[in-house]
C-alpha cells in the first residue's frame, strides 16, 4: 500500500476541486459527501500504511521520487542541471500523522454536514476543508523540502480561506489577514533556510540533506542559522511566541474549521517540519535550546492567558498554543518522540474539545461561558466526551494526554531544570483552566435562564465523532504507548558525524548522488532501550504528578462551581494588574498593530519620497536640467543665429509684400504669365552671355 | 526634288514650336481643361528632344527613348491627379474657369 | 520559411492594411487587428516544435545585409533567452487586443499603432544586430505615446509625455554606447551581437564600464530600476486598461532582456564592475516599490508599483549571476508578465464598472462578483508568490540564485515579500470582503469578453506554477551556456 502514499494527499484535493467547480451550491447538496468519502478512502490507506510501517513490513524510511522539472542551478561556481524530485517520503512520523491528520478531517467533515448545513456557502466550506487537509497531507508526505514548503504555503491560503469564511463580518476578514500576515512573516524564516539549505547541500531532498549532516559537511555555525530559520517558520504555523497572536483570533472561522486548524493541520505543521528536519537542530544545539526556551514561553503565557477567558473558544485557543509550547519544548530539550507523541494525541482531544465547543456553541447560540452553565443535563452526549477531552488534556493517568505530557516534562527534566519547573507549573495550570472552562460550561446552575432553555443535544452527526474522538482521546496513549510502540514509530532520528569545524570545499556531488545512496547511507540509529530512561520522571515526582493535577482541578471546582464566585472575584480584585495584563494578551497584540501602523508610516514616507524626492531630481532635474540647455541654446540662437534669419526672413517678407501690389491675387495663370516671363527673361541673358 | 535629311534641327524647331503653343495656350485658355491639355503639349515638346537627342548623339543608347516612355507615363498619372482635382474643384465651386479659382489669394 | 520575419511583420502588414479601411468599419479593423496578432502568435508557436531545447545556439536564424557600407545587418534569431518572450508578447498582444474591443474612439488609429507597437516588441527580442534592436527599441516608443496620449486617463497628455521624453532620454545614451561598441570592433565595424560577444576580451575595463553604463542607463529607465521608475505608475495610471496591460507584460521586459543580452554579453567586465550597485538597486526595487504599493489608494497605481516590486526581483536574480538567478530572472519576467496583465485588466474591469479605482471606495464585492473576486483573488495571490502559482517560482529561483552570492541582500529582500503579501491582502479585503458597499449592488460580474482576456491568463499561472518544467526546459541550456563561459 506504501507505494500508494502519493494518492494520500491527491485524493482530497481533487475532491476539493471536484466540489468547488463541479457542484451546485445547494443546502441539501451531496457535495461534501465527496469530501467525506475522498477522506475515508485516504484514512484506509494511511492506517494500512501505517500498519505496515508498525509491523515493520516495509523498510523505513520508504521514498520515491518523480521528476518535476529541471533548472540550471549552480553551487561554488560549478554548474548544473538540478532535477527537481516531487516525490513521498514516509518515516514513521509521517505514517502516524497520515492517520491523525486523516481521521481528524474524516470526523470534522462529518460533524460539519450537520454544523454547516444552514450556511450559504456549504458546498465551498467543504472544498475548503479539502483543500486545506490535502496541503497538510502533501506537507507530511513530501520529500523534498521545496514541495513541502509549497503545501505549507498553500495550507497559509487554505487557513485564510477558512479563518475568513464569514467574509461579510469584519472580524474574520481582519482575523484572516492577522493570521496570513503573521505566519507569512514566519515563513519568511523557513524561506530563508530553504535557500540557505540549497546554497550549501545542492538538494531540496530530505534525505540528501540529511546525509550531507551525517558526511559532517555543514559547519554548527550554518546549521544553527538554518535551524533558526526553520524554527522561525514553525514559529508562525504553531503559533509560538511571539507569532502565536494570530491563532486566538483564528477562531472567527466556524468552529469546525477551527478544529482542523487547531488539531490536525496548521499547526501541527509547524512541529512536524522541525521534527522532519531534526538532524539540523541536532547539528545546532543553540538553535535546540532556543526552541526550548521559546516553547516554555510560548506555553505559560497562552497558559496565563487562558486563566482569565471567557470566551470558550478562546480558552480552547490558547490552551493549544500552550500544548504546541509544550510539544516545542520537547522538541527543544531532544524530545522528539514525547513532542511527536504529545502532538498525536493533541490532535485528538483537541479535536474534540473544539468540536465539543461546537456543539455547545450551535446549541446556545453564544461563545461566552458567563452565559452557560448546567449543560450537563441538557447536553449529555456533549458533555460527557468533553470531559474525556479534560481528563486526557489535564494529564489524569490512563487518558492520552498523560502518557505523552508525562514523557515531555520527564525529557524536560533531564535535560534542563528551569524549564522543567515553568512547564510543571505550566501543566498545572493547564489542568485548572481547562477544568474551569468544563464547570463553567456544564457545571451548576444555569446562568441565562432563555439560552439555557433553548439548549438541545446535537444531532448525531454531531455526536458521533465526538464519541469516536473520546474514545481515541482516552485511550490512544495508552495504544501507543503498549510495548514501547511510540518509540519504534517516533524514532529519533540522529547524525552519525560529529560536527566538522569547518566544511570541505566542495560538496556539491551530493546532488549526484542517487537517492538510493542516501538510504544505505542512514545513519545507524541510536540504541532503542538506551535513550528511553529519560522517558520516565524520578519516581517520586511520577507519583506526585498526579495529585498535583487533581489538586488544581479541585482549585478549580472551588472557585467556579458556584453558585457563588466569590473567590475567583476576590483573587480577580486582588490581581487586577495581572489580570489587565493577561486580558490584553501580553500587550502582543498592541504590539503587533503598533507595527502594523509603523508599517504604514514607513510606506507613506518611502511614497512621499517616491513622489516628492526621487520623481523631482531624477524626472524633473532631468527636465530642468534639458531646459536650462535650451534656454541657452535658445540665447544663443536669439542673439546671433536668429538674427541672421530674421534678417533673410524681413528682406523676403518686405519684397513679397512690395511685390504683392503688383499683381492681382489669386489668378493662377498670371502667376504663371509671370513665371514665363521670368522664365524667358533668364534663357534670353544665359544665352545672350 | 532633292530632299534634304532631316537633321537635329528640325526636330528643334518643331519642339520650341510646339512647346510655345503650350506656354500661350497654358496662359491663355480660361477653361481648365484647355490649360491641362496645353500642358501635356509641352510635355511632348519636350519628349521630342529626348528622343530627337537621343537619335542623334547617342545613337547606340536607347536611354532617350525610355525617358520619354517614363515621362508619358509620368504625364498619365499627372492628368489623372489634375483632372481628379479638377472635379473636385468643379464640385465645389461649380466652375472649370481658371480666373474664378483664386483661394490662393493672400 | 523565415518563421521569424513572420512573426515579427505580421502585424505590421495588418497595420498597413487596416490603414487602408475606412474609419467606420469597425468590425473590420479588429477582425484584421486579430487576424494578424494572431498569425503572429500561431507562427511563433508552430516554432515550438522546431526549437531545439538542447542547444545554446542561435536558431531560426535569418541573415541579410542592411546597411552593406555601415555593416548593418538584417540579422534575426531566438534562444532560450529570446523564445519565451517572444511567445509571451505574442501571446500578451492577442490578450491585449480582446481587452481593446471596448475601446470606441478612434479605434482605426488605435488598432493601427497598437500592431506597430506589437512589430516593435517582437523586434527588439528577436534581432541580434544592434542597429536593428536599437531601431525596434525606438519603434515601441512612437505608438506607445499616442497609445497614451490619445487613449489614455485625465492626465494622458502628461503621462505621455513624460514616458516619451524619459525612455527617449535614456534611449539616447544607449545609442552611443552602441555606437562605442561599433567603433570599438576592428574595421571593418560591425553591429553584430554574437560577433561583438567574441571580441569582449580585447576592451579596455574602463571602456566596458562607459559602454555599461551608458547601455544601463537606457535600459534601467525601461526596466525601470529605481530611481528611474518614476514614469512608470503615472503612464500604468493613465494608460488605457490593455495599454496598461502590454506595457507592464512585455515593455518592462526589454530592459531585463537588454541587460541580459546586451549588457552582460558585450560588457562582461561593466556588469561585474557594476553588480554590487545593481543588488542595491535590485533590494531597493523590491523592498522600497513595495512599501510605495502599500501606500497607494489608487489600485492601479498599487499594481504599477507591484510592477516595480517584482522587476526587482528580476534584478535581483541578474546581480546573483548565478544560472539559477538568471533563469529565475526570465521565468519571472514571464510569470510576471501573465500576472500582472492579468491584474491591470481585473482592475480594468472594475473601473469600467464602477469608474473609480480608490480601494476603500468598495467593500464585499465577492458576494456579488463571485467571479471577478475569484479570479482577482487568484492574481493576487500569484503576485505575491504563492506557491502553486506561476508568481512563486520565478521568485524563488531569482532568490536562489540571488542568495548564493549575497546573503544578506536576499535576506533584506524577503521583507519585500511580506509587505508584497500585506498590500494584496489588504486590498482583497477592503473591496472584496466585508459588509457589501449598496452603492455597488447592482454590478454586475463579468462579461464573456473579459472572461476571455482573463482566463487563459489564469489558467497559465497556474499551469506555469504547477508544471514550470515547459517554460524551463526551453531556457535552461542557453543560461548554462551564457553562464558557463
Amino acid at each position: 500500500m506504501i507505494e500508494h502514499a502519493y494518492l494520500i494527499p491527491l485524493i482530497p484535493f481533487a475532491a476539493s476541486l471536484i466540489m468547488m467547480f463541479g457542484a451546485k451550491e445547494d443546502p441539501h447538496s451531496p457535495a461534501p459527501w465527496i469530501g467525506i468519502g475522498a477522506m475515508a478512502i485516504c484514512l484506509g490507506l494511511s492506517v494500512s500504511i501505517l500498519s505496515a510501517v508498525a509491523g515493520g513490513t516495509v523498510p523505513l524510511p520508504y521514498e520515491h521520487n518523480w521528476h518535476w522539472f529541471s533548472f540550471a542551478a549552480s553551487i561554488g561556481g560549478k554548474s548544473f542541471l538540478y532535477d527537481m524530485p516531487i516525490g513521498v517520503l514516509i518515516d514513521g512520523p509521517a505514517a502516524v500523522l497520515l492517520v491523525v491528520v486523516t481521521l481528524v478531517s474524516l470526523m470534522v467533515q462529518i460533524y460539519s454536514v450537520a454544523y454547516m448545513h444552514e450556511d450559504a456557502r456549504y458546498k465551498r466550506y467543504f472544498a475548503f476543508v479539502s483543500f486545506f487537509t490535502a496541503s497538510m497531507l502533501g506537507l507530511v508526505v513530501s520529500s523534498n523540502i521545496l514541495v513541502g514548503f509549497m503545501s505549507w504555503e498553500l495550507m497559509g491560503l487554505s487557513s485564510y480561506l477558512l479563518i475568513g469564511f464569514w467574509f461579510e463580518k469584519d472580524g474574520p476578514t481582519e482575523a484572516q489577514k492577522k493570521a496570513f500576515m503573521t505566519t507569512k512573516l514566519g515563513d519568511s524564516g523557513l524561506y530563508l533556510a530553504l535557500l540557505f539549505i540549497f546554497a550549501k547541500v545542492g538538494s531540496f531532498q530530505i534525505t540528501q540533506i540529511h546525509q550531507f549532516i551525517n558526511n559532517g559537511y555543514m559547519t554548527g555555525t550554518v546549521a544553527t542559522v538554518i535551524a533558526i530559520g526553520i524554527l522561525f517558520g514553525a514559529m508562525g504555523k504553531s503559533a509560538q511566541f511571539p507569532l502565536f497572536i494570530w491563532l486566538p483570533d483564528a477562531m472567527e472561522g466556524p468552529t469546525p474549521g477551527s478544529a482542523l486548524i487547531h488539531a490536525a493541520t496548521m499547526v501541527a505543521a509547524g512541529i512536524f517540519v522541525v521534527a522532519r528536519l531534526y538532524f539540523v537542530f541536532l547539528a545546532a544545539p543553540d538553535a535546540m535550546l532556543a526552541a526550548a526556551w521559546i516553547g516554555c514561553l510560548t506555553a505559560f503565557m497562552a497558559a496565563a492567558m487562558a486563566l482569565v477567558s471567557y470566551d470558550i473558544k478562546r480558552v480552547l485557543a490558547f490552551s493549544t498554543v500552550s500544548q504546541l509550547g509544550f510539544m516545542m519544548c520537547a522538541l527543544g530539550v531532544g524530545g522528539y518522540t514525547s513532542g511527536l507523541f504529545h502532538l498525536t494525541t493533541h490532535a485528538f482531544f483537541k479535536a474534540l474539545l473544539f468540536l465539543g465547543a461546537g456543539s455547545v456553541i450551535h446549541s446556545v447560540h453564544t461563545n461566552d461561558m458567563r452565559l452557560m452553565g448546567g449543560l450537563s443535563k441538557k447536553m449529555p452526549i456533549t458533555f460527557l466526551t468533553m470531559g474525556a477531552a479534560i481528563l486526557a488534556i489535564a494529564g489524569i493517568p490512563g487518558t492520552s494526554g498523560y502518557y505523552s505530557k508525562d514523557m515531555i516534562l520527564a525529557n524536560i527534566y533531564y535535560a534542563n531544570q528551569p524549564i522543567f519547573w515553568i512547564m510543571l507549573g505550566t501543566a498545572l495550570m493547564t489542568a485548572f483552566y481547562m477544568s474551569r472552562l468544563f464547570i463553567l460550561t456544564f457545571w451548576g446552575d444555569d446562568r441565562d435562564h432563555e439560552k439555557h432553555h433553548h439548549a438541545h443535544e446535537s444531532p448525531f452527526l454531531i455526536t458521533g465523532p465526538l464519541v469516536l474522538l473520546a474514545f481515541l482521546a482516552l485511550v490512544s496513549g495508552y495504544m501507543l504507548n503498549r510495548n514501547e510502540l511510540v518509540y519504534r514509530l517516533l524514532e529519533k532520528p540522529a547524525i552519525s558525524a560529529p560536527q566538522a569545524a569547518h566544511a570541505p570545499a566542495a560538496p556539491a556531488d551530493v546532488h549526484a548522488a542517487p537517492p538510493a545512496d542516501a538510504h544505505a547511507a542512514a545513519p545507524v540509529h541510536e540504541g532503542g532501550a538506551a535513550g528511553h530512561h529519560e522517558g520516565h520522571l524520578p519516581h517520586w515526582l511520577h507519583l506526585a504528578l498526579p495529585f498535583l493535577v487533581l489538586g488544581s482541578i479541585g482549585f478549580a471546582f472551588a472557585l467556579y462551581k458556584g453558585p457563588r464566585y466569590a473567590l475567583a472575584d476576590g483573587l480577580k480584585s486582588t490581581f487586577a494588574p495581572a489580570f489587565r495584563v493577561l486580558d490584553r494578551r501580553w500587550y502582543l497584540d498592541d504590539a503587533f498593530d503598533l507595527l502594523v501602523i509603523f508599517c504604514d508610516k514607513v510606506a507613506a514616507a518611502a511614497f512621499w519620497i517616491d513622489a516628492n524626492v526621487v520623481d523631482r531630481v531624477f524626472v524633473d532635474g532631468w527636465g530642468l536640467l534639458t531646459r536650462v540647455f535650451a534656454e541657452i541654446s535658445n540665447l544663443i540662437d536669439a542673439l546671433f543665429v536668429d538674427r541672421t534669419v530674421d534678417g533673410f526672413g524681413g528682406l523676403s517678407l518686405d519684397l513679397g509684400v512690395g511685390l504683392r501690389g503688383l499683381v492681382k491675387e489669386g489668378q493662377v495663370q498670371e502667376y504663371l504669365m509671370y513665371v514665363a516671363i521670368a522664365f524667358s527673361l533668364a534663357a534670353t541673358l544665359i544665352l545672350t552671355r | 526634288m532633292m530632299t534634304a535629311p532631316l537633321t537635329l534641327s528640325h526636330y528643334m524647331i518643331v519642339a520650341g514650336l510646339l512647346f510655345l503653343i503650350g506656354v500661350f495656350g497654358a496662359l491663355t485658355r480660361r477653361n481648365i481643361i484647355g490649360i491641362l491639355m496645353s500642358i501635356e503639349l509641352m510635355f511632348n515638346a519636350a519628349n521630342i528632344n529626348l528622343v530627337a537627342f537621343d537619335r542623334f548623339l547617342h545613337p547606340e543608347g536607347v536611354t532617350g527613348q525610355a525617358l520619354a516612355l517614363f515621362v508619358m507615363t509620368v504625364a498619365a498619372a499627372e492628368i489623372v491627379v489634375g483632372l481628379a482635382l479638377l472635379l473636385a474643384i468643379y464640385r465645389g465651386t461649380d466652375t472649370v474657369y481658371a480666373e474664378d479659382f483664386n483661394l490662393l489669394k493672400g | 520559411m523565415n518563421m521569424l520575419t513572420v512573426v515579427t511583420f505580421a502585424p505590421l502588414l495588418g497595420a498597413l492594411i487596416i490603414l487602408c479601411l475606412p474609419k467606420e468599419k469597425v468590425k473590420a479593423i479588429q477582425t484584421v487587428a486579430f487576424v494578424f496578432a494572431g498569425i503572429s502568435m500561431i507562427a511563433s508557436l508552430a516554432m515550438l516544435p522546431g526549437f531545439d531545447r538542447g542547444t545554446p545556439d542561435m536558431q531560426f536564424v535569418e541573415r541579410y545585409a542592411w546597411i552593406p557600407s555601415f555593416g548593418v545587418q538584417y540579422f534575426m534569431g531566438v534562444d532560450g533567452l529570446s523564445f519565451p518572450l517572444i511567445l509571451l508578447t505574442t501571446f500578451m498582444c492577442v490578450i491585449g487586443l480582446v481587452g481593446s474591443l471596448g475601446i470606441e474612439n478612434r479605434v482605426k488609429e488605435y488598432f493601427f499603432w497598437f500592431l506597430v507597437l506589437e512589430v516593435g516588441m517582437i523586434g527588439v527580442f528577436c534581432a541580434l544586430d544592434l542597429i536593428l534592436f536599437y531601431v525596434f527599441w525606438e519603434l515601441t516608443l512612437v505608438p506607445m505615446y499616442f497609445l497614451i496620449g490619445v487613449w489614455g486617463g485625465p492626465r494622458k497628455e502628461f503621462a505621455a509625455i513624460k514616458f516619451f521624453l524619459y525612455t527617449l532620454t535614456g534611449s539616447v545614451f544607449m545609442l552611443l554606447a552602441i555606437l562605442a561598441l561599433y567603433f570599438a570592433s576592428p574595421a571593418p565595424h560591425t553591429f553584430d551581437m554574437l560577433a561583438l560577444a567574441e571580441m569582449t576580451g580585447g576592451w579596455d575595463k574602463n571602456f566596458q564600464i562607459l559602454v555599461f553604463l551608458g547601455l544601463y542607463f537606457g535600459m534601467a529607465i525601461k526596466i525601470p530600476a529605481f530611481p528611474f521608475h518614476t514614469w512608470l505608475p503615472l503612464a500604468h495610471v493613465e494608460a488605457p486598461t490593455a495599454i496598461s496591460v502590454i506595457l507592464a507584460a512585455v515593455l518592462l521586459k526589454m530592459g531585463v532582456y537588454g541587460l541580459l543580452r546586451i549588457s552582460f554579453s558585450l560588457t562582461p567586465a561593466g556588469f561585474q564592475w557594476f553588480l554590487p550597485a545593481l543588488i542595491v538597486i535590485a533590494v531597493i526595487n523590491i523592498v522600497y516599490g513595495a512599501l510605495c504599493a502599500m501606500a497607494q489608494t489608487d489600485m492601479k497605481k498599487m499594481v504599477a508599483y507591484s510592477s516595480v516590486n517584482h522587476m526587482g526581483y528580476c534584478l535581483l536574480g541578474i546581480a546573483g549571476m548565478t544560472t539559477a538567478g538568471f533563469t529565475g530572472a526570465v521565468f519571472q519576467m514571464l510569470s510576471h508578465g501573465i500576472i500582472t496583465g492579468a491584474l491591470f485588466l481585473l482592475v480594468g474591469v472594475i473601473y469600467d464598472r464602477a469608474h473609480t479605482r480608490d480601494i476603500s471606495a468598495f467593500g464585499g464585492l465577492a458576494v456579488k462578483l463571485p467571479v471577478f473576486a475569484g479570479l482577482m483573488s487568484l492574481t493576487a495571490f500569484a503576485s505575491l508568490g504563492l506557491p502553486g502559482l506561476a508568481g512563486f517560482i520565478g521568485e524563488f529561483l531569482c532568490f536562489l540564485g540571488a542568495f548564493q552570492t549575497w546573503k544578506l541582500a536576499a535576506a533584506i529582500s524577503v521583507l519585500g515579500i511580506i509587505a508584497t503579501a500585506a498590500f494584496f491582502l489588504r486590498m482583497l479585503q477592503k473591496v472584496f470582503l466585508g459588509k457589501l458597499n449598496e452603492k455597488w449592488a447592482d454590478l454586475p460580474d463579468l462579461t464573456t469578453r473579459e472572461l476571455v482576456s482573463i482566463v487563459p491568463l489564469a489558467i497559465l499561472t497556474v499551469l506555469f506554477g504547477v508544471y514550470p518544467k515547459w517554460p524551463l526546459d526551453l531556457m535552461n541550456k542557453t543560461i548554462e551556456h551564457m553562464l558557463g563561459k
